[in-house]
């Protein structure tokens, strides 16, 4: 098995650096990650960012939010707690066969590290890892091209009021084919690991045990990095990584303005676009409201695009006592 | 000739499958080893790819759609 230490904290540089060691530099051995996050929620590839995720409390925080490329549910990390990843190529030791979906053989070096540092951690049947009967650990997988990548979060000191905070939604309001969260009670390994291991040495401990007396350390070239950067721009902090992925959603949104009246927006949206979208209420129009759908089918569901084509639709006039601004913030929610 | 593709058992307790994306549209053709659709099981996003060269022709079940194992969720065209 072969280290590699992904050297930052940003959720997007370390998954392009999984995707690289993944599917563009294929190391002769298994290669393992131990990384960190700053705040951040990773939801599952096929999930809704807006049926998981309190994005607006996202925003406010300085939380991010980003795409895996494996299945599951949404979670959320800091620097309370650690990542690691296992990146298989077929036909290597210990490489699943290619229909085949294994979790223990990459959960029991974990769990074992784990056990010699006291914890007593075990498996649930989700493929968990579990303590006392609370969560520490959720783990999930991909497979792309060939090669097989096994991915796990450990929770040690993570703040669990912003997680249940911001993965706290409204659920009424959108109908989706995605895949959705299952809710757990968690705990942070800081309970059972002793008061001198600190997040240093629990890394060390952790990378030791896994990696074996045969594993070696392999260390990022800046012609890796380069690749690296550009690929975590491109599949993990775009835009379109995040909300373009969706799967398509129908929602309604509905506000009420004092001397405006109300404001119903009722919306499908595809491939982050708007497919459709039905504006009715109350409210006086000037504009013709009609045309303002039709110039909204097509547009990134996001607000500054919204507003652009609000503004240029309601020039002159337009809503009594409703503005633009309001309106697409209605629209996004 | 035609043949059918099932939701595949990806291991002995996976009951059904989510059927997240079609990689090929319907009458697009492939080749052995391409990848034709995703599907999501036990949180595992796995790509299942073609055994043999042929063309998509019939998409059964929607993106999103839950199918049991060994459902019909398409047919596609081989070569013989």
């Amino acid at each position: 098995m072969i280290y590699v230490e992904t050297g930052s904290t940003d959720v997007y540089y370390n998954f392009g650096l999984e995707y690289y060691f993944t599917v563009e530099k294929r190391m002769p051995e298994p290669v393992f990650l131990f990384w960190q996050t700053t705040p951040t929620l990773m939801i599952g590839k096929y999930q809704n960012t807006r049926e998981e995720i309190d994005l607006n409390y996202a925003a406010a925080n300085g939380i991010r939010v980003v795409r895996r490329l494996s299945g599951g549910g949404t979670i959320y990390t800091d620097e309370g707690g650690w990542q690691y990843s296992f990146i298989t190529q077929s036909g290597q030791e210990n490489g699943a066969s290619s229909n085949e979906i294994d979790f223990r053989k990459y959960l029991d070096p974990v769990l074992g590290a784990l056990r010699g540092l006291g914890v007593p951690a075990e498996f649930n049947g989700r493929n968990d890892l579990t303590a006392g009967g609370r969560k520490f650990s959720g783990t999930a997988q991909y497979k792309l091209s060939g090669a097989t990548v096994h991915h796990g979060s450990l929770l040690v000191d993570t703040d669990v009021e912003a997680m249940v905070r911001s993965t706290t939604v409204d659920p009424e309001k959108l109908i989706s084919k995605g895949i959705r969260s299952v809710k757990s009670r968690v705990c942070n390994l800081a309970e059972f690991l002793p008061k001198d291991v600190t997040p240093q040495k629990f890394k060390d401990l952790m990378v030791a045990a896994i990696l074996g007396e045969s594993g070696s350390v392999y260390t990022v070239t800046e012609e890796d990095d380069r690749r690296i950067r550009e690929l975590a721009d491109e599949k993990f902090r775009s835009w379109d990584a995040v909300f373009g992925h969706d799967p398509k959603f129908e929602i309604v949104q509905k506000n009420r303005f004092p001397g405006g009246g109300s404001l119903r927006a009722e919306l499908n949206v595809k491939k982050g676009r708007i497919e459709q979208i039905w504006l009715t209420g109350d409210f006086f129009s000037a504009a013709d409201i009609r045309k303002l759908e039709e110039d909204l089918r097509g547009v990134v569901f996001r607000r500054e695009d919204v507003l652009d084509v609000l503004r240029e639709g309601l020039q002159g006039g337009g809503i009594m006592g409703i503005t633009p601004e309001q309106v697409a913030d209605t629209i996004i929610g | 000739m035609e043949k059918e593709i099932k939701m595949p058992r990806l291991r002995e307790e996976m009951k059904e499958g989510v059927l997240c994306a079609w990689l090929k549209e319907e009458g697009e053709s492939f080749k052995k080893g391409e990848p034709l659709y995703e599907i999501e099981t036990d949180k595992v996003v796995n790509q299942v790819e073609a055994e043999e060269d042929g063309v998509l022709e019939k998409q059964l079940v929607e993106e999103g759609d839950v199918v049991p194992c060994g459902e019909k969720i398409g047919e596609v065209r081989v070569d013989e």
